[in-house]
């Protein structure tokens, strides 16, 4: 009797509507399957998406067959959770996947880091050892320049001591000035070196070869007897053999230079012949490094 | 007449008795024990951490004990279709339960090598 009663309510329905309509789990279930089909399940997760596919169809059947009686509701419900569980599991494999992936990336860079820190450390050690020789050298040509100064201030103080010896040497405000006497160095009214002048200036180049000097300055001086002019002429004349031995001896010309002075700077009195000869003279001044 | 009364009578017996043996749809017992092993199996792999997996483990015991009272109810066919339902929510929270541990280790993974590389980078 109910069986009849529900037949006619639901051609009743039919004739009303013109079809059935499903019920809100099959409406569910169906969308929830099409949201999982579209998604990554049909590659990650194809066997849950399958049993999805099978509970849908069930569901539909059941429609097909008994409209939206039960078991209808009961199998779309169920299908709808079998798509849902589809798509957690596709979310599940792609999580691991990424996972894995970053693990990969880790390891990778933990690696990185370790071949990093291995070459930063090669390369300090080798920096190291090449500093340590670097200093060695450094050592070594510290050592051989002290000896080589060593040496050098040994010859350019036997050098002195031996210019001491022919000419006077006395330090002044202008510098080393070195003194030669116009007799030892020219003939009367001459300017021409004599040979024992050269044998002095000999020593006289020596000492400077091995002196630091800014320039040196040939000075030549006259008594006062006689024209001006003549003695300023005869003294230039005379510095300038005097320059011209010293270049030949191995002063650079760049660095000598010679004036004529004639009198006009006497040291002794002119009255007298020793004060006269005192004033005839050559003065080399050495003119020091700042 | 006695005779036919007797047959009748002996028809209405067997059809009562039939009834009493199968009671109309069996108990779903063996479907009840599988939902129910399958929720625990939900909670024990995590499915209280998760507030998606949560709702469906809640929504599976909830079923299962409704299928409990219609099956004390000798309503077995309705506790069946119940107890189904129960089944399919519990194995839904424990998917959600996985995917969302699965999203955490990813993301600590990614975390883990972001830190690296900072650290690396410094």
């Amino acid at each position: 009797m109910f069986r009849v009663t529900t037949s006619l309510s639901m051609l009743v329905l039919l004739g009303a509507c013109g079809a059935t309509l499903p019920p809100q789990e099959l409406v569910d279930a169906r969308k929830a399957y099409e949201r999982a089909s579209k998604g990554m399940s049909a590659q990650l997760a194809p066997a849950q998406l399958d049993t999805a596919k099978q509970a849908l169809d069930k569901a539909e059947r059941s429609f097909e067959d008994e409209g939206v009686d039960p078991p209808t509701p009961d199998l779309a419900y169920i299908a709808e959770r079998k798509a849902m569980i589809a798509e957690a599991a596709a979310g599940k494999v792609a999580a691991e996947r990424d996972a894995d992936k970053a693990d990969k990336m880790f390891k990778d860079a933990q690696l990185d880091g370790l071949d990093k820190a291995k070459s930063d450390l090669n390369r300090e050690r080798q920096a190291g050892e090449k500093t340590k020789a670097e200093l060695e050298n450094e050592k070594k040509a510290l050592s051989a320049e002290k000896v080589a100064r060593a040496e050098a201030e040994r010859k350019a103080a036997a050098a002195m001591a031996s210019l001491a010896e022919v000419a006077k040497v006395k330090e002044e405000a202008r510098g080393m000035v070195i003194t030669l006497s116009g007799a030892v160095l020219f003939a009367t009214g001459k300017y021409e070196l004599l040979p024992i002048a050269r044998d002095k200036l000999d020593e006289v180049a020596k000492a400077l070869i091995d002196q630091g000097y800014k320039g040196i300055l040939v000075e030549g001086h006259t008594d006062s007897k006689g024209k001006a002019s003549d003695n300023e002429t005869l003294s230039l004349k005379r510095a300038e053999s005097v320059r011209t031995y010293l270049v030949s001896r191995g002063i650079p010309s760049e660095k000598i230079r010679a004036t004529g002075l004639g009198s006009s700077r006497s040291i002794a009195d002119n009255g007298t012949p020793d004060g006269r000869a005192n004033n005839r003279r050559v003065e080399i001044i050495v003119e020091p490094l700042k | 007449m006695v005779r036919k009364l007797a047959l009748r009578m002996l028809w209405v017996g067997l059809i009562a008795a039939s009834g009493a043996a199968c009671g109309g749809a069996a108990v779903p017992q063996e479907t009840l024990t599988a939902a129910q092993a399958a929720a625990k199996g939900a909670e024990v792999g995590g499915a209280n951490e998760d507030p998606k997996a949560q709702l469906h483990l809640k929504l599976a015991n909830e079923q299962i004990e409704k299928a409990k009272k219609l099956i004390a109810d000798g309503e077995n066919e309705e506790a069946a279709r119940v107890v189904d339902r129960a089944q399919a929510d519990a194995d839904l929270a424990l998917a959600l339960a996985q995917q969302a541990k699965a999203l955490r280790d990813a993301k600590d993974a990614d975390e883990q090598l972001g830190k690296l590389k900072k650290k690396l980078n410094q």
